[in-house]
């Protein structure tokens, strides 16, 4: 019989193909916007700088140099001050190899070095802002002690801290859930038999899944933060993230020692090995791409999680000196800058960042799972 | 031999010990559930019980109350549950069907190679965090929505759906997905044998038998919308009053209301927050009630 397409079929082949081109459309939209809009903001200084500018006094010594005796070239530029101020500034743009502003030193004795972008607020008490390159040069040259001192300003803009705070985020809370994680699926594979228990526990998972990020925070503010008193910290933060990643490690690591062979157990036990041996050189070992990919995937959570860290982790822009301290993730600073501030180039500036680390964790857990399991 | 006995013991001990510490880690889950559970709704509660040190407030007057203002005492968090609902509502009617078609494509009729990149996009999709939805909701549909709207702002419930529209699609995709393909081939050879056309097959015979699959696809999905923040904080608009009266009038769903204002709440404030999220886990708890009504018994497992 010959197929016959009529225009009711054809129709409906239309809007299938619609469907899947508004699919595979949207999401070039969104990483194209994300990218178009962040990447030109991407750069070294961005990754490595402060977020918030800080001032200081430091006290550099005189050197050999082109332009200036601090072995600087400057230029001028123009920064928009909170409140949306323009005001006309002298940056070092390069620092030559002869310069020892890398060894400077601030009021309090410690080594503050300069570095790029950095402006110039004074030198040795003369406000230098508003002056051209030429005139700043001059004030330098006529220096005739051998330090000069100078008040800087680092400008900031950077998500150094961010990136710290997010590293920090992700070892802290798989420190946490992974060793319960996979020691739970353990005992799910290797020791429970099926019953009420493993079911409650199934179910347990099941609906830790289920629970929007936003209960999560709430559970942790009230908990962590409040009773037991943590603040919003880096750790209430951690211990809240750990519960929503145990679901994914759970299963994951479920999956693969159930793909570990009987026949290896057996092996094992036949030679006379007990079970926890058996468990730790047998299994476990055979089990570890698995593993693996759970915690890359535990890795992408934390990346890509607010709400939760919003109530418990709070949003400072600075590293968290101690565990109890406040410090924000990439994606929560993403999210306050969008709001507060309602910049969303720097938004997408770090949102660039957070898309490209997670395709390249994607492909990072795609690539071990195929090699590992083609055994 | 008493030094083999001594080793044996010994040995025993270990196993014990081991077994009762992957006892004890497997529990946590449940004890993780429980506590999530137990404080959420004992924090949330306070306000209605008689004698709380914060004070009351009535729980009718809540429920049904149309203000928001933490100043003069009003919690009224009526517009807000008629917002998400509204929004989930329209995410639903939107998503599902793309959602749906999307996975016909990728299960039934792709060729490899489209497959192969059809797959990854919905990971990537999937992957995308929810404040890079909310970013791009408030660059590019919030602008959009301002030049049609007859309101002087385009944060509105229409963004709202439009943002949660695609960001369920990864979640019915896959599962309606993994749904088709879980219906056995022999149920398409029998169609296709009596002369079925590829379409009837799929609309009358594949889509049929992945039904309850689909079904939880979309339970999911709800689940997904309803409980969403941060994208939907920043294109929502969040108004203090008022039942939305079209799709361009700003709306303020649950969610956002408790990320909104909890870092500066305190004391009767902050327990009506802990309220609203008592609400929004009532939405929840039922939503995955539904769902493993569901897939009880369902082709998926």
């Amino acid at each position: 019989m010959k197929k016959k397409i009529n225009i009711k079929e054809s129709f409906i082949y239309g809007l299938i193909g619609i469907a899947t081109l508004f699919t595979i459309g949207i999401l070039v939209f969104i990483l194209g916007f994300i990218f178009s809009k962040g990447l030109p903001h991407v750069d070294l200084y961005f990754l490595t700088s402060q977020f918030d500018s800080t001032s200081a006094y430091v006290d550099v010594k005189l050197s050999e140099g082109s332009q200036n005796p601090l072995g600087l070239i400057l230029e001028e530029t123009t920064i928009k001050e909170k409140g949306s101020k323009e005001k006309k500034v002298i940056v070092i743009k390069e620092i030559e190899d002869t310069s020892l502003v890398e060894d400077a030193i601030n009021n309090k004795g410690k080594p503050l070095a300069l570095s790029e972008k950095d402006i110039i607020n004074r030198v040795n008490g003369i406000n230098v802002e508003g002056k051209s390159v030429e005139e700043v040069n001059q004030i330098l040259n006529n220096v005739n002690k051998d330090t000069v001192t100078m008040r800087i300003t680092k400008q900031g803009g950077g998500i150094f801290p961010m990136i710290v705070t997010t590293l920090m985020m992700i070892g802290l809370s798989l420190l946490f859930s992974v060793p319960i994680g996979v020691f739970a699926a353990i005992y799910l594979v290797e020791y429970a038999k099926p019953g009420k228990f493993v079911n409650l526990v199934r179910f347990a998972t099941e609906s830790l899944a289920g629970i929007p990020s936003i209960i999560y925070g709430l559970f942790g503010m009230i908990l962590f933060v409040m009773t037991l008193n943590l603040g919003y910290s880096l750790l209430a933060g951690a211990l809240t993230l750990s519960i929503i990643l145990l679901p994914v490690i759970i299963r994951q690591t479920e999956e693969s020692l159930k793909a570990v062979p009987d026949s290896y157990r057996e092996a094992s036990f036949g030679l006379g090995a007990n079970k926890i041996y058996t468990i730790t050189r047998v299994v476990l070992p055979t089990a570890v791409p698995g593993i693996v990919v759970a915690i890359i995937l535990s890795i992408g959570r934390i990346i890509g999680e607010s709400a939760a860290l919003l109530l418990t982790a709070g949003t400072a822009a600075k590293i968290p000196g101690s565990l109890l301290e406040s410090g924000s993730t990439l994606t929560v600073k993403a999210y306050t800058v969008a709001k507060e501030e309602a910049n969303i180039e720097l938004a997408s500036a770090i949102g660039s960042v957070i898309i490209i680390t997670i395709i390249v964790l994607n492909a990072l857990s795609k690539f071990i799972s195929k090699k590992f399991t083609k055994i | 031999m008493e030094k083999d006995m001594k080793l044996d013991k010994k040995n025993e001990l270990k196993e014990k010990l081991a077994h009762y510490l992957f006892l004890f880690n497997a529990t946590v889950a449940i004890i993780s559930v429980a506590a999530i559970a137990f404080f959420v709704f004992y924090r949330g509660l306070q306000p209605f019980i008689p004698g709380n040190a914060e004070g009351n407030y009535n729980l009718i007057d809540f429920l049904s109350g149309l203000e928001w203002r933490p100043s003069l005492g009003k919690f009224g968090i009526l517009y807000m549950i008629v917002g998400s609902l509204l929004a989930t509502f329209g995410a639903i009617i939107l998503g599902v069907p793309v959602g749906i078609l999307t996975a016909i494509f990728i299960a039934e009729l792709a060729p490899k190679w489209a497959k192969k990149i059809i797959k990854p996009a919905v990971e990537m999709l999937a992957g995308i965090p929810s404040v890079l939805y909310g970013l791009f909701g408030l660059g590019v549909i919030v602008p959009w929505i301002m030049q049609i709207s007859p309101q002087a702002q385009g944060q509105s419930l229409l963004a709202v759906i439009i943002v949660l529209m695609i960001m369920i699609l990864p979640t019915v995709i896959t599962i309606t997905e993994s749904a088709i393909n879980s219906v056995p081939d022999a149920y398409r050879e029998g169609s296709f044998g009596l002369g079925a056309t590829k379409l009837y097959t799929i609309f009358k015979v594949v889509l049929p038998a992945a039904k309850s699959g689909i079904l939880a696809g979309v339970v999911l999905g709800i689940g997904r919308a309803i409980g969403e923040t941060m994208a939907v904080m920043l294109v929502a608009g969040n108004p203090i009053a008022g039942l939305p009266k079209s799709i361009f009038s700003p709306i303020r769903p649950l969610t956002t209301n408790i990320a909104m204002e909890m870092s500066y709440a305190f004391g009767l404030h902050q327990e009506m927050l802990f309220a609203t999220g008592v609400v929004l886990f009532v939405f929840i708890i039922l939503i995955n009630l539904i769902l493993s009504r569901i897939t009880r018994g369902s082709v998926l497992k």
